[in-house]
């Protein structure tokens, strides 16, 4: 099956990362899932695409970890949209997927500068 | 929750609507914004399935698909899963049968209100033993005890019943008149015995049961004129008791006790009693209570001896009605226990290889992000239905078995009445098959997902080195499966050669070829009446005599094999020194010194030549031997080894009254050969035989030496009876039979432990099979490497044979081990063999180890068959 290469610089989003990048996210305040969406693809520069297939599954899960509270809101143009908060241990969970992301990307850059030279 | 769903929906519907909105904003058209937003998104369903997915109420309807899932997995393999599913049903079917007669013998309590508070009271004997009451004791403990609300006393016995629509051998008891309270039942008509009913002299009345009410007396409400005759006397009906009710067990006709006076003596023990306790007064109470009582007894009594009890103690009923065969049961149980765990090692086996077969579905859904636990659940999922679908079936088969098991059951089992598949049975059944399918499903689970799934993505296409951890797991199940095996047919053999040494046992008389006619005359202590009872046996047999094709013909006041005789204290006395009464003979009976210990049996002259008994010295009775000569006695070999070391028993006389209430003296004029009278694994016991013609009992048995068969003897035995006395019914029974019947116990517990024993070896010998041709299919790929590099079909052979042999000798040593420790459990129920028995110990192992041989063989066999080119093919 061909696949049309529409984005070309798309990159896949790392595996376990996706959970990182919403509670960052929402670190600057309540947003909807779209919002979550359209923030990832322009934090990125439009090269990471949060597919909707993952990202609200991935909301629930995070929500049913209390890590992100949610609400019913009505959008300013009337309509019903739910939005997600961080909560404490949201922040918490946050700080501590960080680190680890950093030690990851410090780890591999280590590899890869170690190969290079 | 409807609600969310539709909330999930909204959520998802608003995000496509702002998708569109946004697009609309940079000017694509309508039509245009809503296709790309779309398309952008996805499937709607797809998202909104995998978002729930997400919530944890959602497990429900994941079960659900867990269980489709796996029901599709099940019917996919349905070659493996019909062995699964039929290996689990036999174990749990099994299991479930063997309990459901342990339930109904030792754990069902008693039919009756309350039953826990019932208890059974006994003397104990100077030796330890519980005994039956004598009367006055049974009086002192009713008299002097504060734990019971109400006390009996009881005893059973054959008799012949007239004045019912047709005269009846019935078994009657003999009880005190708070017997049925101490059970809590009533009369469904009629009344309960009252204290006046009970008193010496008063009007005979009777209890009936249910069945013999409808049977014999035509059921009818008014029981006033419903009399019956017994040992001449008439009872008047005045109760008739439930349905339900039968204690002790076969009881007809319960009768008031010591109408004609009670028995005074403290060492004569007639009857066993009942107690129902006090509210708050618990077992151990009781006990004590009972205990002091029976202690002062012992100090004031003056009939000391081997026959006055020392002590007195209280057991639950239940537990003394079961006592004998709990150990027996429990045994059983712990046997198909094993049965259980060689069928559930097969299983686990047959998961194992299902699970490395599916190494490549796991990994793949473990890659697609299933979770671990998430595919534990699976495994779980499957097991829980394979052990359901294996319960059920099991349960279908318990059915059957508890038939067949009621069936073949020994006499001396107790309430086989009530063993049956009840609601008790089938949640053991549930709760066996849930611990079954947990086992299963957990060690599957955590095997097959244990150390890296994704592994199996990159080889899981060979699949050859991620199993050899399972492979070394299959093993090890192997291994304690032969272990248990042998320990179950170590027991099996034990027991099975247990039954063939009683087998050879020579009982001292002949078994086959013997009819027996058991009658009960009227009981009375008349001496006219007693004579003329002789001289009714002597027409009774020399009519039986004239039967076509009887040879010879005895009678007897007991027949071997038959529940024995009663003991009872003799005592030496010079030729010349009668006593006058039964006190005298009171005062000898001090004489400790001239005291012998002794059966009493009472037998015709021709008795001895019926049972085929050896004559070692002196005579057997004979025709001489008449009313008014003096009276002889024949001891058996072991009494004159006993009593009379290095002395001739012979010429000596004994008194020997206190047994029939005659106090002439006997002479011993013969010694017989031993025989087996209580059982063949019994020592046989030192008996005093007197002459039937001198000394009558008004019960007897006659035995018919005949050389036809045994219905037209019945047949023509019967006429004479009849025609000699119309209202003495009787029973017919051969020696075959007595003599099957006493081995029954040895028997049924030789063949449940016996096919237990060759189901398991099967179940074990599949179990090897399958783990050995699991790794030589495993393994053909190294095989062919090593036939390409030169290995000989010898060499392959030894590599295969090598590692079946490794796991065979690891399991036949612990299972000697495991077989040496346990066999100590069942050595009371063994005869002539030890717990070690060498013999049966290296036959079980030869066959074990020869059974597993040929299963490691076939595979091993296939091995050397291993074209390299075809193996190596596959690379």
């Amino acid at each position: 099956m061909p696949t049309k290469p529409r984005y070309r610089n798309r990159i896949e989003l790392l595996q376990g990362t996706l959970d990182l990048i919403i509670l960052q996210t929402l670190q600057w305040g309540p947003r909807h899932g779209y919002g979550i969406s359209q923030a990832i693809r322009a934090g990125s520069s439009d090269v990471l695409h949060a597919d909707t297939g993952s990202l609200y599954p991935a909301l629930h899960r995070l929500e049913r970890s209390r890590w992100i509270a949610a609400e019913w809101k009505t959008s300013e143009n009337q309509q019903r949209v739910k939005v997600y908060r961080l909560t404490a241990a949201g922040k918490k969970q946050l700080l501590s997927e960080r680190s680890r992301w950093e030690q990851i990307v410090a780890a591999i850059g280590g590899i890869l500068s170690h190969g290079q030279s | 929750m409807a609600n969310r769903n539709e909330r999930l929906k909204a959520e998802i519907e608003s995000h496509l609507q702002m998708a569109i909105r946004d697009r609309l904003e940079r000017g694509e058209s309508r039509a245009e914004a809503e296709a790309n937003a779309r398309r952008e998104m996805g499937n709607e369903g797809l998202i909104q399935e995998v978002t729930r997915d997400m919530w944890s109420w959602n497990w429900l309807s994941s079960v659900v698909s867990d269980g489709r899932y796996a029901l599709r997995q099940l019917q996919k393999n349905f070659g493996f899963s019909t062995i699964a599913v039929l290996t689990l049903a036999l174990g749990i079917g099994v299991t479930t049968a063997i309990f459901s007669v342990v339930y109904g013998v030792l754990l069902r309590p008693l039919a009756y209100r309350d039953s826990n508070r019932i208890m059974a009271i006994f003397e104990v004997s100077s030796k330890g033993r519980t005994t039956r009451l004598a009367d006055p004791n049974f009086d002192d403990f009713r008299d002097q005890n504060r734990s019971f609300e109400s006390i009996a006393k009881y005893s059973a016995y054959t008799v012949s019943v007239s004045g019912a629509s047709q005269p009846t051998r019935s078994v009657v008891a003999s009880v005190s008149p708070d017997f049925l309270k101490v059970f809590g039942v009533e009369p469904a008509i009629g009344r309960d015995f009252t204290a006046a009913d009970a008193k010496k002299g008063a009007g005979p009345t009777a209890l009936v049961s249910y069945g013999y009410w409808t049977e014999y007396l035509g059921s009818p409400r008014d029981l006033s004129q419903s009399h019956l005759r017994i040992d001449q006397t008439v009872y008047s009906v005045i109760g008739v008791l439930p349905p339900a009710f039968h204690f002790p067990a076969n009881v007809d006709l319960w009768l008031p006790a010591d109408l004609t006076g009670e028995n005074l003596h403290r060492t004569s023990h007639n009857y066993s009693a009942a107690g129902r306790l006090r509210d708050g007064v618990t077992v151990e109470q009781a006990n004590r209570d009972i205990s002091v009582i029976a202690r002062r007894i012992h100090d004031a009594s003056n009939e000391q001896g081997d026959y006055l009890l020392k002590d007195g103690t209280v057991i639950p009923l239940q537990d003394s009605l079961t006592g004998k065969v709990r150990t027996p049961l429990l045994i059983l149980l712990g046997a198909v226990g094993f049965l259980l765990m060689v069928a559930c090692a097969n299983v686990a086996n047959l998961l194992l290889a299902q699970a490395s077969v599916r190494g490549r579905e796991l990994a793949v859904r473990s890659a697609l992000g299933a979770a671990r636990g998430r595919l534990i659940r699976q495994f779980l999922t499957e097991a829980f239905l394979l052990s359901l679908l294996g319960g059920g079936l099991g349960v279908i088969g318990a059915f059957w078995g508890v038939r067949g098991i009621v069936a073949m059951a020994p006499g001396n089992l107790p309430r086989m009445e009530s063993v049956s598949v009840n609601l008790p049975v089938l949640a053991f059944a549930l709760l066996l098959s849930t611990a079954v399918a947990a086992g299963l499903g957990a060690f599957t689970a955590i095997r097959a997902t244990s150390g890296d799934l994704r592994e199996g993505l990159g080889e899981g296409g060979r699949g050859q080195a991620g199993s050899l951890g399972s492979q070394r797991v299959g093993r090890i199940i192997v291994t304690a499966q032969i272990a248990i095996t042998l320990v179950l047919v170590v027991g099996a053999g034990l027991f099975g050669r247990s039954l063939m040494k009683v087998l050879e046992v020579d009982p001292g008389f002949r078994v086959d070829k013997i009819v027996a006619m058991d009658i009960a005359l009227p009981w009375t202590r008349d001496p006219a009446a007693r004579a003329g009872q002789a001289v009714f046996f002597s027409n009774l047999i020399e009519r039986l005599k004239q039967i076509p094709g009887v040879r010879s013909v005895g009678a007897t006041s007991g027949l071997p094999l038959d529940g024995g005789h009663p003991d009872g204290s003799f005592i030496m006395m010079a030729p010349n020194e009668v006593p006058k009464s039964m006190d005298d003979l009171r005062k000898l009976g001090q004489q400790k010194e001239r005291l012998g210990i002794a059966d009493f049996c009472a037998a015709t002259p021709d008795y001895f030549r019926v049972l085929g008994m050896r004559l070692i010295r002196g005579r057997f009775f004979n025709e001489h031997d008449g009313a008014n000569s003096p009276h002889v006695a024949v001891i058996t070999e072991s009494l004159a080894r006993e009593r009379w070391p290095n002395q001739d028993p012979l010429g000596r006389t004994i008194e020997f009254g206190n047994m029939d209430g005659d106090i002439r003296l006997l002479t011993i004029v013969g010694i017989v050969g031993d025989t087996r009278e209580y059982g063949l694994d019994l020592a046989p016991t030192p008996t005093v035989y007197v002459n039937l013609f001198q000394r009558p009992l008004p019960h007897i048995s006659v035995a018919m030496l005949s050389d036809t068969d045994t219905a037209s003897v019945t047949a023509a035995a019967r006429g004479i009876l009849r025609d000699l006395d119309p209202e003495i019914p009787s029973n017919f029974r051969t020696f075959a039979e007595l003599y099957s019947a006493s081995l029954g116990s040895r028997r049924f517990n030789a063949i449940l432990i016996g096919s237990f024993g060759i189901t398991a070896l099967v179940l074990a010998t599949i179990g090897v099979f399958g783990v050995m041709a699991y790794s030589v299919s495993r393994r053909t790929r190294e095989i062919g490497v090593r036939v390409a590099l030169g290995a000989a079909t010898g060499d392959v052979l030894k590599l295969i044979l090598g590692q079946g042999l490794r796991t065979i000798f690891i399991g036949v040593t612990i299972g000697i081990a495991g077989s040496l420790a346990l066999t100590r459990t069942i050595a009371s129920l063994l005869f002539g063999v030890t717990g070690t028995d060498p013999l049966t110990f290296a036959g079980v192992t030869l066959l074990l180890v020869g059974s597993a041989l040929l299963a490691c063989y076939i595979p091993a066999r296939r091995a050397t068959k291993v074209d390299p080119l075809v193996a190596l093919r596959y690379e």
